[in-house]
């Protein structure tokens, strides 16, 4: 079952966070997002976005902590799947 | 759109709904097309989720995209995150379409195919789709919780263990009865098997490579593995025509058996990164592709259905399983139409993505629409096939006997015309020695989509890739489920040992993870090898067990949303989900009752063993056992069977009586009692 544990305090909604570049580029990169979370992929640059906006004070984890510690969390506590 | 416009898509919408139901209800003597059996599905599919979601979302729970989600609440970029609509509606599908809208209704199609369809889409309108919806609502406004913690929330503490037994329970028997699809698809396939075999080392590379070589580039490594993976397809028929590693490839149901097993117990003892993660990957980009690819090919290809629209097993002699078209449709097909495990998705990992309330309805319900269609293609695939070639694949051997010429003179005298050549020559065109006797659905599938398909791309000669291109399919993601659904029946097991004695309970024990994951695959295991020894078939024991168990998770679930309506002092509108749980309760209690106590050794559990039994006592040797010892056995195996099955019928009837009277006193107060969290409450003050 779901544990939740060390949520942090709430923050304010963002969705698609940075927009920089062309209109172009923000698309492409909001399509790329949107592949990565169907498939359940973790998104190591959102993690930077969100990072950046919200805890800039802390330190960054690299590509490869995140993904380690990304995919641990995903099959190590995540529910049961289906038939 | 203007008013008119949309009262007029409507109508043409019903009206093209009704002419689909008309050719499939009506068309007598000629052979109905699957597009109309599509088509229809789809017209219920927009009817019901225009009107009656929509009824669900603002009357019944009042959607409120004022109130901040879970997502927005705690977003964390990583678990708690507001995700873009459609993007949630596709990863909420991938998560809860797995093997089961397949199966079912494959097993279901020798009563016809309208039964299947009719049940697939009244129960996904009625039942399916509100228990996602709901059961996701309820999460939502609980920031995030899981079934077992809401039940403990709403019912008490007792009715949440309770239901965590039963969690467990359906969790063990679904991991049997996946592996003994596997079992049953790959038995003496040394092309099927080596392909699945090559999954392993194929998905071992993704891992290192994703891991070491170049940290965190999925994309990269799942295009080098679909890549390997159609090169194990074509490479497999060289490895089957092999003089050496044909036969190492050729294993029999027990072989593959303890191969399950230890695998299970292997693989669920990995680091997630090295073969669980990317071989997940892989299999929901395969889902997802093929499940396209196929309703593309349906509609291009338009092939006409050859089962008859009903067929005389509905009266309960069905070879493939056994009892009446009532309650054992109702339990043969559930994901599709209702499933229970939705309820573990739709308060699992969803209900921390949704961006706002009003989205729920999408994902929620039509997500689950789109499982249910999932299920008519699957329906749709096995009534394509000819009836003759359908029974030959799916009846037991004690039914049909083990040559193609026995079969054919069985079959043919039940009314469906087939030849020993016709039923060789299907082997033949798939790559295989023989079709005889593949229950369990994948293979009939796969020989459905592989027709489908090899009309649409390819040709005949194509047919043997597909075949084992839709075997790959499925076997990869069951194999990916026993490996994720072994870890989570560990910590289960971990988490109620823990209460017995405390250092079993810590997963950071080595000996205790060991331990624990041992005794979740010996249990599936022991399951799968008693379903692989089986008189009957192994799937007439199990996918009915399955059903029971997942059909009574769904009612727990919508007995929960029942209370929760209850208590939000909602309860005119109690008959939203009230109506599908009473369906729910009369067609699994009659089911497992009948599966206990029925007379018929076909049904009944305890029928099955006292005929064991009682020839062991006299010394007389009943087939498939061949010693005493083994008769004992199966008289042992189906009064555990029984045992399981009462075991359900108990679990639900306690919820029953906990709901009622959760919702008794509800009525009584004033005030709403649900334990939502409030409207504007800070974070910190919604942690219980």
């Amino acid at each position: 079952m779901n544990r939740l544990s060390s949520v942090p305090p709430g923050v304010p909604p963002r969705v698609f966070d940075g927009g920089n570049g062309s209109a172009l580029a923000t698309r492409m990169r909001a399509l790329r997002r949107g592949w990565l979370q169907v498939f359940g992929i973790p998104d190591y640059e959102r993690y930077l976005d969100h990072h950046a906006a919200h805890h800039p004070d802390d330190p960054v984890l690299s590509r490869r902590e995140f993904f380690a510690k990304a995919i641990d969390r995903k099959y190590c506590r995540s529910g049961p799947r289906c038939c | 759109m203007n008013k008119l416009t949309s009262i007029l898509v409507w109508v043409v919408i019903a009206i093209v709904g009704a002419i689909a139901f008309a050719a499939l209800a009506l068309g007598r003597g000629e052979s109905v097309n699957a597009a109309w059996l599509v088509t229809a599905a789809l017209s219920v599919y927009f009817i019901a989720y225009r009107f009656y979601s929509r009824y669900i979302a603002e009357q019944v729970l009042r959607l409120d995209d004022t109130r901040p989600t879970p997502a927005v609440r705690h977003n964390d970029g990583m678990d708690y995150v507001p995700t873009n609509k459609w993007v949630l509606y596709g990863h909420h599908f991938a998560a809860i379409a797995g093997a089961g809208p397949l199966v079912g209704p494959v097993l279901a199609a020798q009563m016809g195919f309208l039964p299947g369809t009719l049940w697939i889409l009244a129960g996904v309108v009625v039942a399916g789709a509100v228990q996602d919806f709901i059961v996701l609502f309820a999460s939502v406004r609980r920031d995030g919780k899981s079934l077992g913690e809401m039940i403990k929330m709403e019912l008490g503490p007792a009715a949440g263990s309770l239901a965590l037994v039963g969690v467990l329970a359906i969790m063990i028997i679904i991991l049997a009865v996946l592996s003994l699809i596997v079992v049953k698809a790959l038995t003496g396939s040394p092309w099927g098997l080596f392909t699945i075999a090559a999954t392993i080392p194929i998905a071992l590379a993704m891992g290192i490579y994703m891991r070491v070589i170049r940290p965190g580039r999925v994309g990269e490594a799942s295009v080098f593995g679909v890549i390997l993976l159609l090169a194990s397809i074509l490479y497999g028929r060289t490895v089957a025509a092999d003089a050496v590693l044909g036969p190492l490839f050729t294993l029999t149901g027990t072989e593959l058996a303890w191969a399950l097993i230890i695998y299970g117990g292997i693989a669920a003892s990995l680091p997630v990164w090295l073969m669980l993660a990317p071989r997940d990957y892989l299999s929901t980009f395969l889902k997802i592709g093929t499940v396209v690819a196929l309703a593309i090919g349906i509609y291009v290809v338009a092939p006409p259905l050859a089962m008859p629209q009903t067929t005389r097993f509905i009266d309960g002699s069905g070879p493939v399983f056994s009892g009446s078209l009532f309650p054992f449709l109702f339990i043969t097909i559930a994901c599709g139409s209702v499933s229970g495990f939705h309820s573990l998705i739709s308060s699992g990992t969803t209900p921390k993505m949704i961006e706002k309330e009003s989205h729920m309805r999408f994902i929620g319900f039509g997500g689950m629409l789109a499982e249910s269609f999932v299920a008519i293609m699957a329906l749709s695939a096995a009534c394509v096939l000819d009836p003759g070639i359908y029974f030959a694949m799916n009846a037991p051997a004690a039914a049909i006997g083990t040559t193609a010429a026995n079969a054919a003179q069985v079959i043919s005298g039940w009314g469906f015309t087939i030849t020993p050549d016709m039923i060789e020559q299907t082997a033949k065109d798939i790559g295989e020695t023989s079709i005889l006797s593949r229950a369990g659905g994948a293979p009939t599938l796969a020989v459905g989509m592989a027709q489908i398909l090899a009309k649409a791309l390819g040709g005949k000669s194509m047919e043997a890739f597909w075949y084992h291109f839709a075997i790959l399919f499925e076997a990869l993601f069951i194999l990916t489920a026993v490996d994720a659904g072994t870890r989570v029946g560990r910590f289960m097991i971990q988490d109620m040992l823990g209460h017995v004695y405390k250092p079993l309970g810590d997963t950071q024990f080595l000996p205790a993870n060991v331990f624990a994951t041992v005794l979740c695959v010996g249990a599936w295991g022991y399951f799968l090898y008693q379903g692989v020894v089986d008189p009957l078939g192994g799937i007439n024991t199990l996918w009915q067990l399955f059903g029971v168990g997942n059909q009574m998770l769904a009612g727990i679930a919508l007995l929960l949303c029942t209370s929760m309506l209850v208590k939000m002092k909602r309860q005119r509108y109690v008959w939203v989900t009230l109506v599908p749980t009473a369906w729910l309760l009369i067609t699994t209690l009659t089911a497992g009752i009948e599966k206990i106590f029925h007379s018929d050794p076909k049904i009944g559990f305890i029928a099955l063993a006292n005929r064991f039994s009682t020839a062991a006592a006299q010394g007389t040797v009943l087939a498939p056992a061949k010693s005493i010892a083994e008769m004992q056995r199966v008289a042992f195996n189906n009064y555990l069977d029984a045992v399981v099955c009462a075991l359900f019928v108990a679990l639900v009837l306690a919820m029953c009586w906990y709901t009622f009277k959760i919702c008794r006193q509800a009525l009584r107060q004033t005030q709403p009692t649900a334990h939502e969290i409030p409207p504007m409450a800070p974070a910190q003050g919604a942690m219980a």
